[in-house]
Parts: structure tokens; sequence; C-alpha cells
């Protein structure tokens, strides 16, 4: 088998792509009408949003959203978790009610949140908790849980307290679990804050959510302009690579043991 | 016997004991607020679901739902089945095809609603195409992956048995990676649920996304957790589902 | 060292050689670091019918031999023959039995048993009925009847072993060429597996009529009680360093461990191989 030059793999990457915009470019063209999206009139649209400081501004209104919510999830899935991983009487009390809701996709409640706090950033970032919540408990608990009993045996038998064992072996031999949950939890988020803040846009009237989501449905409901929308779309999936990239340098910092 | 019908029964008891609970607090956070509007009682829930089921407006919805899974997840495995197949047998086709799915993947479903709206306008084609998309990638990597996490040997054997390469791939990379897919299925039928509300919500006329926001509008709280309350019922089903499919036909694959 | 391999090997060429591998090296390529030589110009003949172990320390290239004789594998220079035929591709007439067993976990003991006549060339010109009565025959020959409708993860790993075995053995093929096939086992299972693969194979029939086995193994004393003659090879790189005949009468049993020729050959090998084997637990 020859060797693959870094080069010719990049290469036959971008064959596809590049054939599909050409392709794109072309019907564009051919269809003549000026409302059309296409990658250059896609580009030159992106341009012109990121100078204005529109879409710098929008995202970072949803990013500020989705962690505000992650850490109000984080603030009660972690205890919790850990509580529910170390003691059979939390988890068989407490699991049931998550297990019942967790079916229940965030933008379901959505119509709930706005009802009880309007269709401003505290719904949005009740949304972004709730569905980052149930992924973040069930691997803590699961890293809890997995915990090798001969760790705790060996700290048991060097005398620890249970809260020192829990804080010195079952936390940290948990991490890798958590970190696997709050990998999963800023996804969800990310993409639940989109839809949320598409779902008020569209019912609101296209006022006052703010944020990414809602700027791609002014795009839709009010100007009509598609390559805006496309440029947002394009947005979106750069920032969930970029926030799931950023979380996994994160991971491999603070947890130098794991084999990543 | 006994013993497993003892089992469920006892889990059985402790997840009403747990729901009562969960109820009772509800129930006197609803007393002390004491707003119909926001915060209805347990038995005005129950009284309306009852009311919605009875005529038959719940399942109504529902059923269009679920029947918008049933053709997304088909769809969806038709053409992501097939793709994985492909990327996975042939490293060459996969570095062709992968940079444009990884590029597409980061995107949600949720995110093409405003530019779906545009094409299909609200109706029964957008909530589909949104959750065929939604369920697609998983799909996707779920074969990939496990077409090549096909134990080498296997192939090996089959190849020292003089079977030739188009039998091994249906006799033994198919059902070697089936297990992997049932996996993955299940991640795209979650996603899949989940991208329905989203899409009901904003550009359906039908289903339980539909009837949510339907109910809001009209601040009638008790009908819109009914709806809620649907909607995890049935993604609990769908998962149990595809858990059933998963012990059915791949029994030897540890289960999960 | 190398002189006395040689006329060993030279000593062991002769007319009626089923299998014969001619000045064969096989080369690895890994990226970013010189080749590495798996296996350096072996010669060695395998005749028909006889039972050949090829023994030695870990990396010494048994598997890669094996693989190569199998097909699964082209040599980087040098020739691999069965019957005066370059093997190119893998067939049933030499069929592999894979340390792990490799047994299909959706089938049945009956269902991987079939699996080749079912589906691969050996099965040709058998009709239906045909085709199940060799399964069951085979099945009955390695001791698995009663357990046709069973699945692998049911099963014990004599079991296994055995239905592996099996898999291979319907196929009726020439060659048998086994992989530390007994590696998994239990110390005690491991020795009653090694008296029935000797049945199986038909211990006390004439050379002819059997057919001709490569097994690989670490272990010196399976070796000496399975063997007609054991290979030993020395590693980085795998070379031919011995070939030792093994004149223990057959059929074999327990009594055969007993003898004192068995603990001398045993004795003679292990100092062959002693020190390569010391250096790769320091390594």
């Amino acid at each position: 088998m020859a060797r693959d030059s870094t080069w010719s793999r990049w290469g036959t990457g971008l064959v596809l792509p590049l054939v599909l915009l050409l392709t794109w470019e072309a019907i564009g063209a051919m269809l003549q009408s000026p409302r059309t999206p296409v990658p250059t009139k896609i580009i030159a649209a992106a341009g012109v949003l990121i100078a204005s400081g529109d879409l710098p501004l929008a995202i970072l209104q949803s990013l500020g959203r989705v962690f505000g919510g992650l850490m109000v999830a984080v603030a009660i899935a972690l205890p919790l978790g850990l509580a529910m991983g170390n003691s059979r009487a939390v988890e068989r009390n407490v699991d049931p009610v998550v297990e019942t809701f967790r079916p229940i996709a965030a933008i379901a409640i959505l119509p709930l949140a706005i009802l009880w706090l309007g269709t401003g950033t505290a719904a949005a970032v009740m949304i972004v908790a709730y569905a980052a919540f149930f992924p973040l408990i069930v691997n803590t608990v699961a890293g809890a849980k997995n915990v090798h009993p001969t760790l705790l045996q060996a700290a048991a038998t060097m005398g620890l307290s249970r809260f020192t064992i829990i804080r010195t072996v079952v936390i940290p031999a948990a991490l890798p679990s958590i970190f696997v949950g709050l990998r999963i939890a800023l996804a969800v988020g990310w993409t639940a804050i989109v839809a949320a803040e598409l779902a008020v846009g569209a019912k609101a009237g296209g006022g006052g959510s703010g944020g990414i989501g809602q700027m791609m449905f002014i795009f839709y409901a009010y100007s009509i302009e598609l390559n805006r929308i496309i440029v947002c779309m394009i947005a979106v999936g750069l920032i969930a690579l970029v926030l799931d990239r950023g979380l996994r340098a994160l991971m491999r910092a603070s947890m130098p043991w794991v084999k990543s | 016997m006994t013993s497993a019908w003892l089992r469920h029964a006892g889990s059985a008891g402790v997840y009403l004991r747990t729901m009562a609970v969960f109820i009772g607090v509800w129930w006197l956070i609803a007393l002390w607020t004491a707003n119909p509007i926001l915060l209805p009682t347990p038995p005005v829930v129950l009284d309306a679901a009852i009311g919605l089921a009875r005529d038959l407006e719940l399942f109504h919805h529902a059923g269009i739902s679920l029947g918008r899974m049933v053709i997304s997840i088909t769809l969806a495995s038709l053409l992501a089945v097939p793709l994985g197949l492909a990327m996975g047998l042939s490293p060459r086709f996969e570095r062709i095809v992968d940079p444009t799915i990884e590029v597409l993947r980061p995107i949600s479903g949720i995110a093409w609603i405003p530019l779906a709206l545009f094409i299909f306008g609200i109706g029964n084609a957008l909530p589909v195409f949104i959750m065929t998309y939604a369920a697609f990638f998983p799909i996707v990597l779920g074969t990939v992956l496990g077409v090549r996490t096909v134990d080498r040997r296997l192939i090996d054997a089959a190849r020292t048995m003089g079977v030739p390469q188009r039998t091994i791939v249906t006799r033994v990379v198919i059902p070697a990676a089936l297990p992997s897919l049932l996996v993955a299925l299940r991640v795209g039928v979650a996603l899949s649920w989940t991208a329905v509300v989203a899409a009901e919500l904003i550009g359906a006329p039908s289903g339980l996304g539909y009837g949510v926001e339907w109910y809001r509008e009209l601040l009638m709280t008790p009908q819109v957790m009914s709806f809620i309350a649907m909607i995890g019922v049935i993604g609990y089903i769908c998962d149990a589902g595809v858990r059933w499919l998963n012990r059915h036909f791949t029994p030897w694959a540890a289960a999960r | 060292m190398t002189a006395t391999a040689t006329m060993t090997a030279a000593a062991s060429m002769n007319a009626n050689a089923k299998l014969r591998l001619t000045d064969v090296t096989k080369r690895f390529q890994v990226r970013g670091a010189p080749d590495t030589v798996a296996v350096d110009n072996l010669t060695l003949d395998v005749r028909q019918g006889e039972f050949l172990v090829i023994v030695g320390p870990s990396g010494c290239g048994k598997t890669t031999v094996l693989n190569m004789l199998a097909g699964l594998d082209t040599p980087s220079s040098g020739t691999v023959a069965i019957d005066e035929r370059v093997i190119t591709a893998p067939g049933p007439d030499r069929g592999v039995m894979f340390q792990d067993y490799a047994l299909y976990p959706w089938q049945t003991v009956w269902g991987n048993v079939e699996f080749g006549l079912r589906y691969g060339p050996a099965g040709n010109g058998l009709d239906d009925k045909a085709r199940q009565e060799r399964v069951r025959r085979t099945i009955d020959l390695v001791g698995l009847k009663g357990a046709e409708r069973k699945y692998p993860n049911q099963l014990s790993g004599g079991m296994r072993q055995r239905t592996a075995l099996a898999r291979l053995m319907a196929n009726e093929p020439d060659v048998l060429l086994m992989d530390e096939p007994l590696a998994a086992l239990d110390a005690q299972t491991r020795i009653i597996l090694q008296d029935e693969l000797l049945r199986i194979w038909g211990q006390d029939r004439p050379a002819a009529e059997r057919r001709t086995v490569v097994f690989i193994t670490h272990a010196i004393d399976e070796a000496v009680f399975l063997a007609d003659r054991i290979a030993v090879m020395t590693t980085h790189p795998g070379r031919l360093k011995a070939v030792i005949d093994v004149p223990l009468a057959r059929p074999r049993g327990d009594a055969t461990r007993a003898l004192p020729e068995f603990q001398a050959l045993t004795q003679h090998i292990w100092s062959l191989i002693r020190d390569e084997a010391y250096r790769a637990t320091v390594a």
C-alpha cells in the first residue's frame, strides 16, 4: 500500500466539496434569480455581517446563554450525580424522576419556559440548563458508579473517611465520564439555544430574544435573505466545532492520564 | 420466573412512590403560587389529559408525529446505511466523502429550519426533512464504525474458506456490523424525535409539537403539559422499541 | 549455528514435500522507521501427512510464516508453494485455525461449521442433503454432538476450539494451519484437547492418508507431544534455527509425556531458545 502524504489526503477530501460548490455556483448563475443563494454571495454576505458586528454580537449573545445554562446545569447535576453515584438510596429516589423527563426534549419545554419566564434570556437559559442537565447527570452517575472497587478498597484500607474518599478517589476517577457528559451537554446546549431562539423569534414576532437563532428567523421572515441565513447556519456549525475542539483540548490538558 | 416478576413489581413500586412524591411537591407549589395558568395543579392537568385523550386529539397528533418519525428514520437509513457500508469498506471512498459529512454534521437539523421553511413551506415535508437530516449523521457514522471495527479475523477466516468477496460482505461484514448499526439507530431515533418537536413547533400544522404551541398561545397550560407528557411517553416507547430490536436481532451483542 | 541450520534444512528437503518455503523473507514497512524484517531467508519443507510444529519466542515471525502459508500474506521475496504451486491467495485447501477461534457470533455451532460449505467453493457439487451429512459427521468427529444449536457465547473455551476445528475440517482441507489454538485454554483442558487433536487428525493412520498440519505454539511440551518434527525459530529477525525430529512412537498419549525421551527433547529445545526468551522479558 503506497504511503499517503498528508497533501494527497487533503486533496481527495477537498474534491467533493469543491465539485459541489462549483456546481451550486453554476446552477445559481443559470437560474438568474437574485434571491438564489450562491457560494460567492454567501461569502459576501458573511463579510457584511461580520464587519457590521451583527454576526459576532449574535454569536456572543447565544454563547453567553449557553454558558449560563451550562453553569446552572453543572451546579445541579454534578453534586446530585455524585450523590446518586455514591448512595443507592439517593439514586433510587431521584432516578425515576430523571428518567421520566429525559425523553422530553428541551425544546418541548420551551412553551412552558416562555409562559413562566417570558421571551427573554431567562427562558433561554432555562432551556439550555434543562437540555444540558440530562447528559451531565447520566454521565456523572455512571462515572461515580464505575469507579473500580479496588481503588475504593485501597483508600479504605488506608483509613480515609467517606468524604475524603469521594473527594480524592471518586471525583478524579469519574472525571473522564463527567467530561464526556460535559461534551455532550455543550453540543446539546448549543443546539437547544439555536432552537429556542428560532422558536421564540418565530412566535414573538422577531422581537426581543436576540441571539443567532433569532437572527436566522428574521432573515427568513422579514428580509428573506437566504444568503444570510446560510451564513448563520455555517456559523452555527463552526461554533459547534470550535466548542467541541476547545473542550477536548481542555480535557487533554486537565486529565493527562487519560488516553484521548 | 417469579423472582423476575417480583423484581419488576418492586421497581415499579419504587417508581410509583418517587413519582408520587414528585407530584405531591408539584401540587404544593401549585397551590402556593395559586396561578392556574402558570402552574396548574396535577388533577387539573390529569383532567385535561383525559379530555384530550377522550376526543382522540392527543392520539391524533401523536400518530402524526410518530408517522413522520417512521418515515424519516426509514429515509435516513436507506440513505445512510449503504453510504456507511461503502465508506467503511473502501478507505478511498471514505476519504472523498468524509470531509463533506464532517462539515455538514455540526450544522444541526434545527439550524436548517429557516432555509427549509423557505424551500418547503409549512407542512408535512418540513418536519420530515429536518428529522431525516438529524437521523442521517449518527446512522452513517455508526455504520462506518461498525464496518471498520469488524474483527479482521472473521474476514480472514472466510477468506481461508475460499468465500468470495461479495459473500464476505453480505455474510460476514454486515452481520458483524449490525450491533453497532442498531446502537447508532437508537441515537438517530433520539435525535430525530428531538427534532420533530422543534420542527413542528415552528413549521407544521399538526403533530405534538404543534399541539404544545397551539395550547400555549391559548394559555391553556394543562393541555400544554399533557402534550409535553405525551412527547415524553412516545419518546420512551420509541427508544424501548429500538432496544427491543437490538435484543432481538443481535442477541449476541452485550446489552447496553 | 547457521551452518547447522542449513544442513538440517537441506536434509529435510525431499520429493514428497507438501508445502515448501524457499528463501522466504518478509519485511514490514513502518512509517518513519526502518523496515522490520519479520522473517529472514527461511527455507523449510513440510512433508505430506506430517505434523510440523513451529516453536519460538514471541515476535519471531511464526505467525507471519503461517499467514504466508495460508495466503493471507505474501512474501517480500522467495516463494511459498503447495504441491509445487505457488501460493498467492487463501483457499479451503489450507484451512486455518486462529488463536481466538474467530467464530461467527451470530451463527450457531451448526451454522459456523456449515459456513465454508455453504458459501465457499468447498461446498460446490454438494447438494443440501450431502452438505448436511458432512456437517453432521464433522460435528460428531470433533465431539460436539448435541451442541449444534448453541451459540459461541454459550460455549466453553474447549467447545469453541472444537467448533473452530470442525469449521475448517468440514471443508476437507489438505493442510491444517493452526496458530496457537490451545493458548487460551486452561492447562487441564489443554492436555485433553491435545489428545483430541491427535485423534481427530488421525495419528494412527499412515502419512499418505493424513492431513498435513503446521502448528504454532509457545509451549515446548505441547510441541514435543504433538509433532513429528519441530522447527525452532529465533527472533529479531525471524530465522530458522533448527529442525528437530521427534521419534516418539504413535499413537501418543499420557504415557508418552512420562517417557525420558520426552523430557530430553523438551530440555534440548528449551536450551536452543532459552537465551532469546530471557532477553524478551528484559527488553
